[in-house]
């Protein structure tokens, strides 16, 4: 493979003076008028979206992205603070349901450039050869078009760009990472001696935080809020790993634009560009290929608000898929409380992981399995934790008061797709005038089984690393699916390309195209996913074609 | 408070002595600093409740955060006012659900039915009760469990009370403090992450061993 920096010079653009913002380059930026027709249109600056658009802008595409959110500057917009950070969420309205339902905002939906992965912890696994197979094998979830070795080169590409650092990796397609793993905290120590007292394999990493010199990405500083926005350029995020690069060739993102609507000729059958609003006020953009990456929710939502006379249940809906076969992952975290002090908000909170049950084990009743990883809450989520232990008052400021004697484990359980667990749209309406989605969410028996023994192999790793006690919470963590890729248009709503089966200048390249989710992190998943396809786009048409 | 009530006792208070985290604002970077210097300033006005939802949602959240019988002049967190500036600004999580209206409404209405179960049950209203009628009409609301109560699933009101009161209180340097977390690092960061090790200037817990935890079981201490 290239030199890195020959294929994505995004570190290298950013400045070296301590400030976290080229500001000459988006001063720069090229700009385009809504009546110029734009080679490529992405509607969303995520992991998906701005991975499409710095790809096609090196291929020489005129291509513009629209965000709703803002263009983040990390050092006057974000703090080292939990509550002073809720600004980094997607909090626009959303109606939840279902026997579990999932909440939304902070947990799992991010705003502005660089999306959810600008307050992601920072892991990021590989997915596992199984993962695009689990009905082959296991009769459960569906396989992808696409198999493993498919996305491979474009895993290692990912590796190298963002970077990674972590251990040689034992589990699923044995790999090394390009960065050595970081020094670890209290927590990832009481995870290591845990494992180790267990003969459990427990790994540093993999991590996206830079370890060493990588450009003018600044070294860690193992401040802990990663969750927060990283201030200190080291976590990656498309704003500072691909957006600098897609800027210098020539791409324009044009933040705080709302998209609310896909147009299509209904002669043609095309999509011509998008409606948005920004500033209040609305516009047409036109586009010969537009890229919806807007996310799990969103994605679903705005084919299904772009219904038109030749879609009229929503657009791409002609056989019921949009929308469907949406899955978080089970993310039960159990924390355990040790008389020495663990101090787990002095280090990032990803720092160790354990993929040893992550594969079906025909010994269990259950498919499937789930992955182990520190989480290092801060004090607020902490709060969470207590009080859903029942706590509230005197009995709640005391246990809070034991805060720094805390370890705090997280789970990742591959819970199964379902066509029911779905967005649909509310009646409910947005600022704009448009219905919000409504995200309906139920467990079956497999998904609480793993929740059940995912709690209890941690339970052993902190009392095997000298816990006297242990609580549990029950959480759900990450989106994907509700847009899926398939083999035919009647399984799912893109095809291996991320190319749409109903419109044929129309792709989708986020989390939403996942079939399967693992119980891996899904950020590097959905970048290798994007660049597949936009090395496909690439290689195939003609510009705008 | 009487002056036949004992004291109350404040196990929480004094595990880190000396630990002051403002003491260590000026490592702080200047956006952070001015957003958590802004909580320790004068409270925001109320915009968002009626004087007669402040008070039951300040007797409520106080019982939840244990400030109800704070000793002065020990400064209480103005829970009211920052809940109440997050509702006025929809500073909310956005989702909710189908089942229950949006968090500012959802305040509302709780909070009315809070008052509408201490009238029946002590012919007062909620915030004029006692803090021992109080702390029964609360329980009474965490006991129902996943249970209706007044139309709502109560599980899902104590979510949307704890969460609110716990994400206003422990946002404040006082908690901070209070439990030894050493608040914003940026740009100066940790040189010292592991099991038992400090910065210079964090502070040890004077008394490790008081799991509270283990204290209701009867274990020994």
């Amino acid at each position: 493979m290239s030199n890195v920096r020959d294929r994505n010079e995004s570190a290298w653009l950013l400045p070296a003076d301590g400030k976290r913002v080229n500001h000459q380059l988006r001063q720069d930026m090229r700009r385009f008028d809504d009546i110029d027709e734009v080679d490529l249109l992405v509607v969303g600056c995520g992991a998906g979206g701005s991975t499409m658009l710095q790809r096609l802008a090196r291929a020489g595409w005129k291509v513009v992205a629209l965000d709703a959110g803002p263009f983040w500057d990390p050092a006057a917009d974000w703090v080292s603070d939990e509550a002073g950070s809720h600004h980094l969420y997607w909090t626009e309205p959303r109606v939840i349901s279902g026997s579990d339902p999932v909440p939304l905002g902070s947990n799992n939906s991010g705003r502005g450039v660089g999306g959810s992965m600008v307050h992601y912890a920072g892991y990021t696994p590989r997915f596992h050869p199984s993962d695009f197979e689990t009905y082959t094998r296991d009769g459960v979830g569906a396989d992808w078009p696409i198999d493993y070795p498919e996305l491979k080169p474009y895993y290692e590409a990912m590796e190298e760009e963002l970077p990674v650092a972590g251990e040689k990796w034992p589990w699923g397609d044995p790999h090394s990472y390009p960065y050595r793993p970081h020094p670890v905290g209290g927590n990832g120590e009481i995870f290591l001696r845990g494992a180790d007292h267990l003969g459990l394999t427990a790994k540093v990493g993999p991590v996206a935080i830079v370890n060493g010199r990588f450009g003018n990405r600044a070294h860690c500083i193992y401040r802990g809020f990663c969750l927060q926005g990283c201030k200190v350029n080291a976590k990656a995020s498309p704003l500072i790993t691909h957006i600098p690069d897609a800027l210098a060739h020539g791409a324009e993102v044009r933040a705080n634009a709302m998209v609310t609507k896909i147009e299509i000729d209904e002669r043609s059958g095309r999509a011509t560009g998008v409606h948005y609003v920004r500033d209040g006020v609305p516009h047409f953009q036109r586009a010969a290929v537009v890229v919806i990456a807007g996310y799990s929710i969103e994605t679903p939502r705005l084919l299904l608000n772009s219904a038109c006379a030749r879609f009229p249940d929503g657009l791409c809906n002609d056989f019921d898929q949009v929308g469907r076969y949406l899955m978080v992952q089970g993310a039960p975290q159990t924390a355990g409380r040790f008389d020495a002090e663990v101090r787990m908000y002095k280090a990032p909170p990803p720092e160790v992981s354990t993929e040893a049950f992550y594969e079906t084990d025909p010994a269990k009743p259950y498919k499937r399995g789930f992955s182990i990883q520190t989480v290092s809450p801060l004090p607020i989520t902490w709060a969470e934790h207590v009080a859903a232990q029942g706590h509230w008052g005197a009995d709640l400021r005391e246990y809070m008061s034991d805060y720094v004697h805390w370890s705090c484990l997280g789970a990742l359980c591959e819970f199964l797709a379902q066509p029911d667990n779905r967005v649909t749209l509310s009646e409910q309406k947005d600022r704009h005038g448009l219905p919000v989605a409504h995200f309906s969410y139920s467990q079956c028996d497999n998904d609480a089984a793993l929740m059940r023994a995912a709690q209890s192999v941690m339970e052993d790793i902190l009392h095997a690393a000298g816990a006297d006690e242990v609580i549990t919470i029950d959480r759900f963590a990450h989106l994907v699916g509700g847009a899926r890729m398939a083999t035919d248009q009647e399984e799912g709503v893109v095809d291996a390309e991320c190319r749409t089966f109903a419109v044929p200048n129309l792709y989708i390249t986020d989390g939403s195209v996942l079939p399967t989710q693992g119980s891996a992190n899904p950020a590097l998943t959905i970048m290798a996913v994007a660049a597949r396809a936009a090395e496909r786009l690439i290689s195939t048409s003609r510009r705008g074609n | 408070m009487s002056s036949a009530t004992p004291p109350p006792a404040r196990p929480w208070s004094g595990r880190f002595p000396g630990f002051d985290v403002l003491d260590q604002s000026s490592h702080w970077d200047p956006v952070t600093t001015g957003v958590v210097l802004a909580r320790t300033g004068m409270a925001p006005d109320i915009r968002f409740f009626t004087p007669h939802e402040q008070g039951i949602a300040t007797a409520l959240c106080d019982q939840l955060l244990g400030q109800h019988d704070e000793p002065t002049p020990v400064p209480k967190v103005p829970l009211v006012n920052l809940i109440d500036s997050r509702l006025a600004e929809q500073q909310t999580d956005g989702w909710h659900y189908d089942d229950m209206p949006a968090d500012g409404q959802a305040w509302r209405d709780t909070l009315s039915a809070l008052d509408a179960d201490a009238r029946q049950q002590f012919d007062s209203g909620f915030a004029a009760c006692s803090s021992q009628q109080q702390a029964s009409l609360i329980q009474a609301v965490q006991d129902r469990g996943t249970d209706d109560w007044h139309g709502l699933r109560a599980k899902r009101v104590w979510s949307l009370w704890t969460r609110y009161a716990c994400t206003a209180f422990y946002s404040h340097p006082s908690a901070w403090s209070e439990i030894g977390f050493s608040g914003p690092a940026y740009p100066r960061g940790y040189k010292n992450a592991g099991v038992d090790k400090l910065e210079p200037f964090e502070v040890h817990d004077a008394r490790p061993s008081e799991d509270p935890l283990r204290g209701r079981r009867g274990v020994q201490r």
